[in-house]
């Protein structure tokens, strides 16, 4: 009792950070999402009319796609989060455990989904097993009739996110250390028992967390569904929203009516994951010494290997090759003869190095702005969510996933909509700094759910030690908490850091005029018809994107620690 | 923390600063290809020493912002590639009644009050000579089963040309939807926008696209692509891209000026590399031009919803 007093005292029980937290995300997420809503109320509040509110609403909600729309995105979001947990929390539980051969390069390579753009993967995808791809080019087999349906999508979504489930896994088991199975081997339990009774439940925050994430990239991502299985019929939610934001006539209000209902279908989940998370404690960093060195695979060293190669083949190698020969060959319809072969998209490139290397510099600074900026918020909105178990501390969490359930062409409408009102005195609008917002509010989610998930670990008992030891509040969160909980967040700003310098589909609509970055000008090449000098882009955008967590994990492996 | 929200404010506040500083430009919105208005742009800023102001997307896209900037707005002049945007800015009168002086030779039909066509595109099939069929030579063609399992078309929800070739298709007589039918018999799929369709049909996976934008297709073949363009011979619809000055614009005097170099012999001849046909129809292309093709007109009375949900349900789109 006299210690928690001591503790509201010197942090307010998260009260301070509560304070500096909440009016920066208000005006961070809550602002441009309160317009994508009242655009789905109110028809012409683009023209600062109130007028005609719902009248949207019948055209819109009794359309007759509505039901298998929400269906189909319900069952899209679920198979992708079910391959994803069976693919990703075996290979992130073998990480955090066991010393993995290479398990640096692990790591690197499966950060590599991450950098390739989703419409680039797919795109890749297609080209290398489409009948007539490359593989049946080089094999005479084609993956087409595969590809081309429900499972085919689920496949290649799954390989695009499973990284998100691996680093929240690994990290965290990591953190809790061989300690508890120490105890439960000298205990004589056998090592699956304890594996299913210890390990796989005191990692449920990591996995709910992260699969939170995954289903929620999953609903409101636009680019595989409709390049895999839009020719087959198989739409969803967000193929809707797209369809009324493609030509003209355009269907704002449809547009964000359809988001919200995403939003919901987000919020479903949300609450079933806070659910699991504080059904029970997962406390198990609490001072005790904790050093604990990971096991040896011993027999099992070799399909252990396998399993994570095969893994890093599939989700990052197989797409970059497509991608190279892609951008290696003269035409596409030349295919894979060797007269085909040429330099000239990568020569064109460096011919136009101002325009390239002015977008890659542009691409870069918006990431580590955004990873910086989004790794500080995101820690100290989850500090506060996690220590201070309120209703609006709850609000202030869900409000932090929100953007990534809303496709991103929607949130960039919203952030028009709010930052382009005239009676605001200043607006970072048409200028780079709308990118920034933009990207913060999107990725926010990243940091904040891992953050949570390593916080829900720390004992409160550490925290209340460091003080009556009489460090103040500053001083514990950056002397004892962050130490603790870093390797997350570092794994966040990583993931923040790649989405960032690749986002497309709100920067199309937001860029401001003449500004340039990455996904910019490699969509500009495909609309023209180069899609070779698209890919090459592609291929030396992901090399350069890729140093900066190469160096992390270098400089981790220096300091002995996960990055 | 502090240091984070002053640094966020310093930035907002220099970023406001430099808005206000651009002195004589003009601000395009403008749908592709993305080349031709940097040329467009440059070509104009090299007579005028008046600077141009990009933003490129799809129509839909230029569309979303201008609405959604409404309340504020920041462009001068849209082009965009649908025709019915010009038309119905007009009507809502959103438009500057400017006609420019080399509009002279621009046929009646591609100009109205407010707007002018920049160039034209038309749809065709692109066809690729490598994958064994013969060589298409009009729409109903694709019906015959050499071509089964061969056809891509750009979705007509995503593509406004797209919905315009199937309203005016089905409206002929002797056609009806018996055509779409058919190619829903032979196995035509539906995978997205003019990009998405092309794609399979370069690789080599599906050998004919069924509503190519033909300037797409004709740069390809420029580039080396195994791609063929094919006019129909019972006509085809076209897309004229037309150019307007927004009445809210605050540089009217050099958005003028902008119209009037897209339209001089210059900037037509820009229009007519990219393959788009030039509206003028005296400047020259080296390409078929509308003269040259039979134009099928689209009943504006069409509903679009109803022709939508007929294709979609032909197609089993559901």
């Amino acid at each position: 009792m006299r210690l928690t007093s001591l503790k509201s005292r010197v942090f307010g029980n998260g009260g301070m950070i509560f304070a500096a937290v909440a009016p920066v995300l208000t005006l961070l997420v809550a602002f441009p999402l309160l317009f994508v809503v009242l655009q789905a109320i109110f028809p012409d509040i683009a023209r600062g009319i109130f007028a005609n509110p719902f009248s949207r609403f019948v055209e819109t909600l009794f359309d007759k796609h509505l039901i298998s729309w929400t269906l189909n995105t319900l069952m899209l979001g679920g198979s992708v989060v079910l391959v994803s947990a069976l693919v990703a929390v075996p290979l992130g539980i073998l990480r955090g455990l066991f010393r993995i051969p290479f398990a640096g390069l692990w790591d690197v390579v499966f950060l590599v989904p991450f950098t390739i753009p989703p419409y680039i993967a797919a795109l890749g995808w297609i080209m290398a097993l489409q009948p007539r791809g490359y593989l049946e080019q080089i094999t005479g087999l084609n993956f087409g009739g595969f590809l081309f349906s429900f499972w085919g999508v689920v496949f290649v979504m799954t390989l695009n996110v499973f990284p998100v489930v691996y680093f929240a896994v690994s990290r965290m088991v990591a953190s809790i250390g061989g300690r508890y199975l120490e105890a439960a081997r000298v205990s004589g339990c056998p090592p699956m028992r304890s594996f299913w009774r210890i390990t796989l439940p005191l990692t449920t925050p990591a996995i709910a967390a992260s699969l939170l994430l995954v289903f929620a990239m999953a609903i409101e991502e636009f680019g595989t569904p409709a390049a895999l299985a839009a020719r087959s019929g198989f739409l969803v939610l967000v193929t809707g929203i797209e369809q009324r934001l493609s030509d003209y006539p355009i269907d704002l209000p449809g547009a964000s009516l359809l988001s919200v209902i995403l939003v919901l279908i987000a919020m479903a989940a949300f609450v079933l994951q806070n659910r699991i998370v504080s059904r029970r404690d997962f406390q198990t960093v609490s001072g005790k010494p904790g050093a604990s060195r990971p096991a040896e695979l011993g027999a099992w060293r070799i399909p252990v290997v396998m399993f994570f190669a095969v893994i890093g083949f599939l989700g990052a190698v197989m797409p970059i090759l497509s991608v190279i020969l892609t951008a290696s060959t003269r035409t596409i319809s030349g295919g894979l003869a060797a007269d085909n072969f040429s330099t000239d998209n990568f020569t064109e490139i460096f011919a136009n190095s101002g325009g390239a290397m002015e977008a890659l510099g542009t691409s870069l600074s918006l990431g580590l702005g955004a990873a910086l900026i989004t790794g500080i918020l995101g820690t100290m909105t989850a500090y506060v969510v996690v220590r201070q178990r309120t209703v609006s501390s709850r609000i202030l969490d869900f409000l932090t996933l929100m953007p990534n359930t809303i496709p991103g062409v929607v949130v960039a409408v919203g952030l028009i909509l709010a930052w382009n009102q005239p009676w605001l005195p200043i607006t970072p609008y048409n200028t780079i700094g709308i990118l920034v917002l933009a990207y913060c509010c999107l990725l926010l989610p990243y940091p904040v759910r891992y953050a949570n998930a390593a916080l829900r670990q720390v004992s409160v008992s550490l925290e209340d030690a460091a003080r009556v030891a009489g460090a103040g509040g500053i001083k514990v969160f950056f002397r004892i908490l962050m130490p603790l909980i870093f390797p997350s967040i570092l794994a966040a700003m990583l993931l923040v850091f790649a989405v960032a310098a690749r986002e497309l589909v709100a920067t199309i609509l937001l860029a401001p005029i003449g500004t340039r970055t990455v996904a910019l000008f490699i969509w500009r090449q495909f609309e023209q018809g180069s899609v070779g000098m698209g890919m090459a882009m592609s291929v030396m955008a992901i090399a350069i994107t890729m140093t900066i967590p190469v160096a992390v994990a270098i400089w981790a492996r220096k300091q002995g620690r996960l990055f | 923390m502090k240091s984070f929200k002053t640094a966020l404010l310093a930035g907002f506040a220099c970023l406001a600063l430099s808005g206000t500083a651009m002195a004589q430009s003009v601000t395009v919105y403008t749908a592709g290809p993305g080349s031709l208005i940097e040329k467009l742009a440059a070509g104009f800023k090299d007579e005028s020493g008046i600077d141009v102001n990009v933003f490129q997307a799809t129509t839909g896209k230029v569309m979303a912002r201008l609405e959604a900037e409404s309340s504020n707005p920041v462009a001068d002049i849209v082009i965009s590639a649908s025709w019915k945007t010009a038309t119905s800015f007009a009507k809502k009168d959103m438009l500057l009644d400017y006609t420019s002086a080399n509009a002279k030779n621009v046929p009646d039909f591609l100009k109205g009050p407010g707007y002018v066509a920049q160039g034209i595109s038309a749809l065709a099939i692109a066809w690729n000579p490598k994958s064994g069929t013969p060589k298409p030579e009009d729409w109903t063609d694709l019906t015959k089963p050499e071509y089964r399992d061969l056809i891509t078309m750009p979705d007509p929800a995503q593509s406004g040309s797209a919905y315009e070739l199937v309203a005016a298709l089905t409206a002929q007589p002797d056609l009806g939807w018996k055509l779409f039918e058919g190619l829903a018999e032979n196995k035509m799929i539906v995978p997205g926008a003019n990009a998405q369709a092309l794609n399979p049909v370069l690789q080599g996976a599906k050998a004919v696209v069924f509503g190519a934008v033909d300037y797409i297709g004709l740069a390809q073949a420029a580039k080396g692509e195994s791609i063929e363009v094919v006019f129909p011979k019972s006509g085809t619809v076209i897309a004229p891209r037309p150019m307007m000055i927004l009445k809210t614009s605050a540089h009217q005097d050099d958005a003028k000026k902008f119209i009037d170099y897209v339209l001089s012999d210059a900037g037509q001849a820009l229009v007519a590399k990219t393959q788009l046909m030039p509206a003028r129809s005296d400047v020259k292309a080296d390409r078929p031009l509308i003269a040259d093709l039979k134009i099928l007109e689209v009943d504006p009375k069409t509903d679009r919803k109803a022709v939508l949900d007929r294709f979609t349900k032909t197609f089993g789109l559901e």
